[in-house]
């Protein structure tokens, strides 16, 4: 009975070719937008470390002045040099990272005769021995560096692959040296690719599209006045930005600018922390130099993302946009096809009169709906791909993770055909209602 | 085989209370030629909607080759409508998409034949009412009377033994009227009981039995009103 | 004509009718807020920067963080920039409006009164930073050379300067009625700094975006060079842009050959840049806006053309009766505008709802009035225009048609 109706179907719709375009059209439209700007909401709200983005929590302790406090109130985002020092000497996490970012001039030691290559400028970051099995770096040859290393301010350093081959024309950089702003440091490891989705573990220098070919100690940059980037807050003065590194480097500065991450691997050693850092907080409240009752946070990878909005407003605005042209697409799909069902209410009159049942007429518009419905979804992946390659080219730091990825090809075909149906289901529902003997007789 | 006893049927407005029919009592008997005749409002369509199973009556009893149609589903219903009952509509009511072939096959579709059976069937039907060889043509292409000869073709390709004709020739004109009747005709000789809604006495009078419908009350004009009372009214018959 | 019958008459197709009224009322409603935001958008991209735009240039050095005399170097670069031909003056900056780089400080009228507290964008740069940039000075002067101080000076507390120039707007809010001149700010510190000059307009480096604190930019006689990484602004005379662009890295070179030149642009592209989004966004919310009227449109010529074949007869016996084809026509208009007039009710009042809720979530300000009338015409316009064929197959309909039977 199935081919019957759709050969059935096909016929309706071949017979109205303009109705049935401008259904398959609107729909596609609908679908296929819908479908891009979902698609970059899934990929910019991703997980960007899964299976551990719940086990990494990132620790802010509130240093500030009393002035400005409101009770319940956000704490600092970032800690200071000495509290992040002195939280990563407690080791009171299964692991624990302090870092910040930085920008450095990176060259080849060369041989005293070797023509001088201008230094290639790099993001850097500043950090300690936990990083890498943290966040789950790849190494592609060599090793992190060890906390005796980050003790010892040692000049070691993680490059990138890429920055490997670009000054050695190798992978097998390790044991090799480069000069980091004018001090040679040994290459200790090499990384494998590895670009998270997001730069989740630094917002502050940038949510996508950041990636970082140097890594080193902390300590290190702090011996060798590497620089630093990202965020500074002192609140001994005003002025937001500092003004001279020296001063915010010192260990004593009243800014915040180092952030801070811990791995908590069960569930109650999180409770544990944070009462931890409550402690610490009123010890510190003790000795004078916290002015503020105790406030901390510590906040999983997703909950802190969620909370700094990574996701751009026009994303989510888009989306709006996108889904409320989709309602009124449907909204039109359904207004058509019940037009175009109603329109044929004599011949449905009759093929009841002649034995078909109130369902054998509901499966047959049903089925000329879904025709429609996967005509529309197949035009609207095809437009969400045609959207996802033009978002692609927009200059926005997100636009490479525009992806259809399996998931979503699967939501982009559920959609479709649930929003056929949708807009099938009313009119089928109408159009096999009909009483039979009326459409008979007023023909 | 059409079986009614005390039929009403009322329409209900929120203004007003029609009743179509009021307390109809008949029996008609596999291979008769009835032709139900009335002046307009007197409930000839409604008596067919009903016995064609297309509506469904206010009270009384309705038997249609023994099986008693109160209560039964849409499914149900539309399944007796497509096995034992076969429509010829004043209108011919062909579908304007399909050809010929293909109108003729709709009810057979809605059967589950298979499909030898179906196109055997099919072109017997047409074969039956001269237009075989027209099968891919469409409705708009035929004159009136050819259409309704494919309406009668529809009508009994599933072999039914019921045919309910509205009115068959209210739209021909006498040369075709007469050519449709003749086929109506060869049809009951072949044993289908045909009932004929018709207010033309000229058709009427060709059919072995004539009950009149006023005001939704019937009276058969050969043997009298029609008794309330079905036992009497076999042995009448 | 009479609405009561069209009323009646909609009331036997209920679904049909309240169908699209539901799509005109959601259309309504999602143009109403496109339109509002397109316009904000466009409002956004058209801010005035205050500079002479078309004639500065911004060039941005690395490597300095090497030099052992920053102020120095920088005093050279400019003079070596402005001896080009074709470069009518330079300066050193610390950041240019509509740019990432942000300078921010809280400030208060009072002292340390939280009820007159602003935020202020911190321009500071080096003597002829004003000419360069071409701001128009509308009252006072510019910074005298002894008021001048460097960046480095700073002590923990305070920024060093002790004057300040500050815009029109600043003046106008955080002083109003008071001649500005003389008047005293606290600006990053407990000194006060005297404002000695006003002028027309700069924009803050973010201007546009909501804030929570009103913010205004002001300029401090700062010089700055090392803690903004040599960030230089060109005045060019625009017909030789190009020449001056091509000779920049050769000139900063010339005065110490450590250091490049990271970027050198345009001011018009770096804020084409900074409103891409902006401009991206608007060109999105149009198309969408479009697409959805043209959906709606073909939405109400589909559903006119099926009740015009369903009325065939209808019409006919009404055309045999006595009725015009201007009557015919009018009867499917009138019927159209009580079907848009209920859409737009509803969708008015969703636009409204929709405005409320992105409000919540964004920072979007209230839906003026104004946009009301605007967004009804539109779709008033377009079902008049949508119907209008249908209205017309409808009124050819011959009045012969009552006769036939069939």
């Amino acid at each position: 009975m199935l081919a019957y109706y759709l050969d059935l179907a096909w016929r309706s719709l071949r017979r109205h070719v303009v109705l049935t375009a401008l259904m398959i059209l609107t729909l596609g439209f609908g679908v296929g937008a819908s479908m891009t700007t979902l698609t970059v909401l899934h990929a910019l709200s991703r997980d960007p470390i899964p299976g551990k983005s719940h086990k990494l929590f990132f620790v802010q302790l509130d240093p500030r002045k009393l002035a400005g406090y409101v009770p319940g109130g956000e704490p600092e985002g970032q800690l200071t040099r000495l509290d992040a020092e002195a939280l990563l000497r407690a080791g009171r996490a299964d692991r624990q990272a302090m870092m910040v970012g930085g920008n450095v001039g990176v060259e080849p030691v060369r041989d005293p005769g070797a023509a001088a290559l201008p230094a290639t400028y790099v993001d850097a970051r500043w950090t300690s021995a936990d990083f890498f099995p943290m966040f789950d770096v790849p190494f592609a040859a060599g090793r992190g560096w060890t906390v005796v290393e980050d003790e010892a301010a040692a000049r070691v350093v993680v490059i990138t692959r890429e920055l490997a081959d670009k000054l050695f024309g190798t992978v097998d950089a390790v044991g090799k040296s480069v000069r980091v702003n004018d001090t040679a440091m040994r290459v200790v490891g090499v990384l494998d690719a590895w670009q998270p989705p997001s730069h989740f573990y630094d917002l502050s220098v940038g949510t996508f599209g950041v990636a970082e070919q140097v890594f080193a100690p902390f300590s290190t940059s702090v011996a060798l006045k590497l620089g630093r980037s990202g965020d500074v807050n002192c609140w001994a003065h005003s002025v937001t930005a500092a003004k001279d590194d020296d001063w915010v480097y010192a260990l004593d500065a009243p800014c915040a600018w180092i952030l801070f991450w811990v791995e908590l691997d069960r569930p109650e050693r999180v409770a544990a922390y944070r009462d931890f850092l409550i402690d610490y907080s009123i010890e510190q409240h003790k000795a004078g130099r916290f002015e503020r009752p105790p406030t901390v946070a510590l906040r999983d990878v997703l909950a802190w993302l969620d909370h700094k909005q990574v996701v751009p407003d026009e994303v989510h605005l888009q989306t709006a946009v996108a889904l409320g042209f989709l309602a009124v697409c449907l909204i039109n799909t359904v207004g058509l096809l019940l037009t175009k069902f109603l329109r044929r209410s004599p011949a449905l009159g009759v093929r009841r009169a002649l034995g078909a049942s109130r369902r054998a007429i509901f499966v047959q518009l049903l089925v000329e709906a879904g025709m429609v419905g996967v005509a529309g979804g197949v035009l609207g992946l095809g437009l969400a791909w045609l959207g996802l390659l033009a978002v692609r080219h927009q200059p926005t730091d997100y636009a490479p993770l525009a992806h259809l990825d399996l998931p979503m090809l699967g939501a982009t075909i559920a959609l479709a055909i649930a929003s056929s149906l949708l807009a099938g289901v009313v009119p089928a529902w109408r159009g096999c209602q009909l009483p039979p003997a009326i459409q008979l007789k007023s023909q | 085989m059409l079986h009614m006893t005390h039929v009403s049927k009322v329409f209900r407005t929120q203004v007003v209370e029609t009743h179509a029919l009021r307390g109809l009592t008949l029996e008609i008997r596999d291979g008769e030629f009835v032709a139900i005749t009335g002046p307009s409002g007197s409930g000839k369509s409604t008596f067919l909607n009903i016995a064609g199973l297309l509506e469904e009556l206010t009270g009384g009893a309705y038997l249609l080759d023994g099986v008693d149609v109160r209560g039964l589903g849409d499914r149900a219903r539309s399944r007796l409508r497509n096995e034992k009952i076969g429509f010829v509509f004043q209108s011919f009511n062909l579908i304007p998409d399909l050809d010929l072939f293909d109108n003729v096959d709709v009810p057979l579709r809605y059967r589950g034949f298979t499909r030898g059976e179906r196109r055997r069937r099919i072109e017997a039907a047409l074969e039956q009412v001269g237009l075989r060889s027209r099968m891919h043509h469409f409705p708009a292409e035929l004159s009136g009377g050819q259409q309704q000869r494919v309406a009668i073709a529809r009508a009994v390709a599933g072999e039914p033994k019921l045919l309910l004709a509205d009115e068959p020739t209210g739209n021909l004109d006498s040369q075709m009227a007469r050519e449709v009747m003749q086929l109506l005709e060869a049809l009951n000789a072949q044993g289908t009981l045909v009932v004929i809604v018709t207010h033309d006495p000229e058709i009427a009078s060709r059919a072995q039995r004539n009950i009149h419908l006023v005001d939704g009350i019937a009276t058969d004009l050969e043997r009298g009103p029609v008794l309330i009372d079905p036992i009497a009214a076999r042995r009448s018959a | 004509m009479h609405v009561r019958p069209i009323l009646s008459a909609l009331r036997r197709h209920r679904t049909t009718a309240a169908l699209i009224i539901l799509e005109i009322a959601l259309t309504c409603a999602i143009v109403c807020n496109a339109v509002f935001l397109i316009h904000s958008r466009l409002a956004r991209i058209g801010l005035s920067s205050g500079l002479a735009e078309d004639e500065l240039i911004r060039v941005q050095l690395t490597g300095s963080d090497k030099l052992a005399d920053p102020k120095e170097t920088a005093r050279r670069d400019l003079a070596a920039l402005a001896a080009l031909p074709g470069v009518r003056s330079a300066a050193s900056v610390n950041m240019l409006p509509f740019s990432s780089a942000t300078w921010w400080s809280d400030g208060s009228v009072e002292r340390d009164d939280p009820a007159t507290k602003f935020s202020a964008a911190m321009y500071m740069g080096s003597e002829n930073l004003l000419e360069t940039l071409g701001v128009q000075l509308v009252a006072g002067r510019g910074f005298t050379h002894d008021e001048y101080v460097d960046y480095e000076s700073m002590l923990d507390d305070e920024l060093p300067a002790r004057a300040v120039i500050i815009t029109r707007s600043a003046a106008e809010r955080l002083l109003p009625g008071k001649n500005p001149l003389g008047q005293r700010l606290y600006v990053s510190g407990k000194t006060p700094k005297t404002v000695v000059g006003v002028i027309d307009r700069l924009a803050t480096s973010n201007e546009g975006i909501a804030m929570t604190e009103p913010s205004y930019a002001m300029i401090f006689p700062i010089h700055a060079p090392k803690i903004a990484g040599h960030l230089y602004v060109l005045r060019v005379d625009p017909a030789r842009r190009a020449a001056v662009l091509g000779a920049i890295d050769a000139a900063i070179a010339g005065v110490d050959p450590n250091r490049s030149v990271s970027s050198r642009q345009p001011y018009r592209e770096i804020r084409d840049e900074f409103f891409r989004g902006d401009r991206a966004l608007a060109l999105l919310l149009t198309g969408v806006s479009i697409a959805l009227l043209a959906v709606t449109g073909f939405g109400i010529v589909g559903l006119a053309s099926f009740w015009v074949q369903q009325r065939t007869r209808q019409i006919g016996i009404r055309r045999a009766l006595g009725a015009t084809r201007g009557d015919i026509v009018r009867y499917f208009q009138l019927e159209n505008f009580v079907l848009a007039t209920a859409g737009i009710a509803l969708g008015v009042a969703l636009a409204f709802a929709i405005n409320l809720w992105l409000m919540r979530h964004y920072p979007i300000a209230r839906l003026p009035l104004a946009f009301v009338p605007v967004s009804a015409g539109l779709l008033w316009l377009l079902g008049q225009l949508a119907v209008l064929g249908p209205a017309l197959r409808a009124a050819a309909i011959p009045p012969a048609i009552a006769t036939r039977s069939v």
